[in-house]
């Protein structure tokens, strides 16, 4: 039995439900500019000439080195160094390590203790920024601090640049070392088969075939670590210290970054100091992307070299 | 060359040990320095101490109770003392133990207010400041921390009293209640919010987007919320979001700003974990359905989605995992100030931004963070074997 307006009404009902599935993923998606967009307007505004609190020069905000509150001086230049220096320096502590822990659980290591070492690395995943935090300023700092009374420094109670450095190699150690671990498992076994009927060792081959086949994806893991050491806030203030002025570039200075300005001396919720925050948000989002974008030109290149 | 490829392979296991030793390091610490704060009272205590003034509301007479520990205890009123000391360096008498009986179970509150005349319980850890009771010959006196004693001589006081009319004692505080509802209020906004947009994104990139420009751009745009780095969603929190709390009441930070944002943060975690459950739905299961003359949206509503529900498990329990953890984004969209009773429209703080509020202070409490991030790292770790389980059943079911 042929019913015309059944089918119809389910034609109907087929569209609406369309509709609100597509509905659903427009909006997920459009998020991402609604951000951007709000974010460069509200941060946009202290320079405009007819902002409320007072113009901001904009050449003295991106270039100056000073920042400071009470005086209304807002100047990011040294804090986007600082950024740079403590993102850079952490990630070339963890690179090595995390890469070298890849191969030896991909490789090297014994089933059980391989087993072992990536619950351990999904561990140290899953462990929220507060939580490493509070390991910061309860022992990497005390850490630091013995480390600079060794060679006569008085640290501010070890909240340093070390501190901040030590503290973002151990978060993006996880990170990298699951991307390279995913890296090293995709290389072709014929490359090492290939390798080792040649007459390398297993070690030779593990370190010039395997990990030189691999260095894209372990790049890609890298550039990833480094966008969670810019972009991570809570913990990095808590060990930061935050100066006044810079660039930092003693490991036993106090120092401040892009996020952990941000945060510092959140208060009030209107005014030049908290719409400056989100000129500061554009700084990050500016500093995450233009290094993702150049270490990517890197990488196609680096991968492309063989 | 021997000793070379014993070096290199030795430098790998060297790296691995360092990866153990941080955890080992992180876990040790986390574990020595709050066990011991860790309490059932501490789940269930406020985090601001208060003061109380009360009265005893019934059977205001000496009785007779007996107490098997060694700490000083009044046999004529059924409590135990102990001297303690406040983080404060303060010296202050503790309450350890109340008699099921004893009439100091049922008290009434006296400090004037809402609360006037409300019935207060006296819990053990409780400070006891002062106590005004009527001794064997009919004089009012005072007892307690304003008359310098310790325990054993207010033990022995009370012994000697035959009515009490009024105690005064601090709670304990320190408890984290009232971040434990705002959490679980934060989880449920965010869920309810991003659960069903997120589902809906899935499956019309699953099911229906055809490969095509605007497909592309909707798909990038969903990848790249994952890049932003987690403060500056709360950055967008405060100016988009914002506006719409208010038409619900809320006058600045609130929990419901702080789910909505958060609803943000979680949408790429779920809309993943949906469709990767959605990819491995055999497509004969739709094929049969759609044959059978059912329309597109019926076979995708009651054949593919039950069949996912692994899948949109996986993605609630990823999601409460990282708004358990989320702080920075929280700062600034539900504010630092703890709150012990939380509502939807005020500021509260969830466990984390508890963390975060008492260890940006002058005077940090390591032992109560450490405490607090047992209880984080216990959550999250049971989500992930969980998520892992799951993960191993949906592997074996196809």
């Amino acid at each position: 039995m042929y019913n015309k307006a059944f089918e119809d009404r389910n034609k109907i009902i087929d569209k609406i439900f369309k509709f609100i599935f597509m509905a659903g993923a427009v909006i997920s998606s459009s998020f991402i500019v609604i951000l951007v967009l709000f974010i460069f307007m509200k941060g946009i505004s202290p320079f405009l000439p007819n902002y409320q609190y007072g113009q901001v020069n904009l050449l003295d905000f991106i270039f100056g080195m000073t920042y400071r509150q009470d005086k209304k001086i807002y100047g990011v230049g040294f804090i986007v160094i600082n950024t740079f220096i403590s993102g850079f320096a952490s990630l070339l502590l963890s690179f090595p390590i995390s890469t070298l822990c890849a191969l030896f659980i991909v490789k090297i290591a014994p089933k059980r203790a391989s087993e072992i070492m990536k619950s351990v690395v999904e561990l140290l995943a899953s462990v929220p920024s507060i939580v490493y935090g509070v390991f910061g300023s309860g022992i990497i700092v005390h850490l630091v601090m013995k480390l600079a009374a060794i060679f006569n420094i008085t640290t501010a109670g070890g909240s340093s640049l070390l501190a901040v450095i030590l503290l973002l190699a151990i978060m993006i150690f996880p990170t990298i070392t699951s991307m390279a671990i995913t890296a090293i498992q995709a290389v072709d076994k014929d490359l090492e088969n290939a390798s080792l009927a040649l007459g390398a060792t297993k070690t030779q081959t593990n370190f010039k075939v395997v990990l030189t086949s691999a260095k894209s994806g372990i790049f890609a893991g890298a550039i990833l670590g480094l966008g969670r050491a810019f972009g991570e806030a809570t913990a990095v203030s808590m060990v930061a210290g935050n100066k006044l002025y810079g660039p930092t570039f003693n490991l036993f200075d106090i120092t401040r970054t892009l996020t952990s300005t941000m945060l510092a001396g959140l208060k009030e919720t209107s005014g030049l100091d908290y719409d400056i925050r989100f000129s500061v948000g554009i700084v990050l989002l500016v500093v995450i992307f233009v290094s993702n974008f150049i270490l990517n030109k890197v990488k196609d290149k680096v991968g492309n070299m063989s | 060359m021997k000793i070379k490829d014993k070096i290199y392979n030795g430098l790998t296991y060297l790296s691995a040990i360092i990866g153990c030793l941080v955890l080992l390091s992180i876990l040790v610490y986390v574990f020595g320095k709050g066990f011991s704060t860790l309490s059932i009272d501490m789940l269930k205590d406020d985090y601001w101490s208060k003061n109380y003034l009360v009265q005893i509301e019934e059977n205001n007479e000496a009785g007779n109770y007996s107490y098997d520990q060694d700490l000083p205890f009044s046999s004529k009123w059924g409590i135990a003392f102990s001297d303690g000391v406040t983080s404060q360096k303060e010296k202050v008498i503790t309450v350890e133990y109340i008699d099921p009986s004893s009439p100091l179970n049922s008290l009434l509150n006296m400090t004037s207010g809402a609360q006037y005349l409300s019935k207060v319980e006296l819990h053990p850890g409780s400070m006891i400041e002062k106590i005004e009771y009527v001794d064997s010959n009919g004089t009012i006196k005072l007892a307690g921390k304003i008359m310098k004693m310790d325990a054993q001589t207010l033990a022995d006081t009370l012994d000697d009293a035959q009515s009490i009319n009024s105690i005064y004692f601090k709670t304990t505080g320190g408890g984290i209640r009232g971040s434990l509802i705002a959490t679980l209020y934060l989880i449920l906004i965010s869920l309810a919010l991003a659960l069903p947009l997120g589902i809906a994104a899935a499956i019309y990139l699953q099911e229906y987007a055809k490969k095509n420009l605007i497909n592309r751009l909707i798909r990038q745009g969903i990848e790249t919320l994952t890049g932003v780095p987690s403060i500056v969603y709360g950055l967008m929190g405060v100016t988009v979001l914002f506006p719409i709390t208010t038409i619900f009441g809320a006058t600045g930070t609130s929990i419901l700003l702080g789910g909505l944002t958060m609803a943000i943060i979680l949408l790429p975690t779920i809309i993943k974990s949906v469709e990767e459950a959605l990819i491995v739905v055999p497509q004969s299961l739709q094929d049969a359905s759609l044959s059978l003359g059912a329309t597109k949206a019926q076979t995708i509503l009651k054949v593919v989605l039950p069949c996912c529900i692994n899948g949109i498990l996986t993605g609630v329990l990823l999601s409460i995992g990282r708004v358990i953890g989320e702080s920075a984004a929280l700062i600034y969209t539900m504010g630092t100030f703890i709150s012990d009773n939380p509502t939807i429209n005020g500021s509260a703080t969830s466990l984390s931004l508890m963390i975060w509020s008492f260890m940006s202070s002058e005077q940090p409490n390591f032992e109560l963070a450490c405490a607090i991030s047992i209880i984080i790292l216990a959550i999250v770790l049971v989500l992930n074997i969980i998520v892992k389980i799951i993960g191993k059943k949906l592997d074996r079911s196809y």
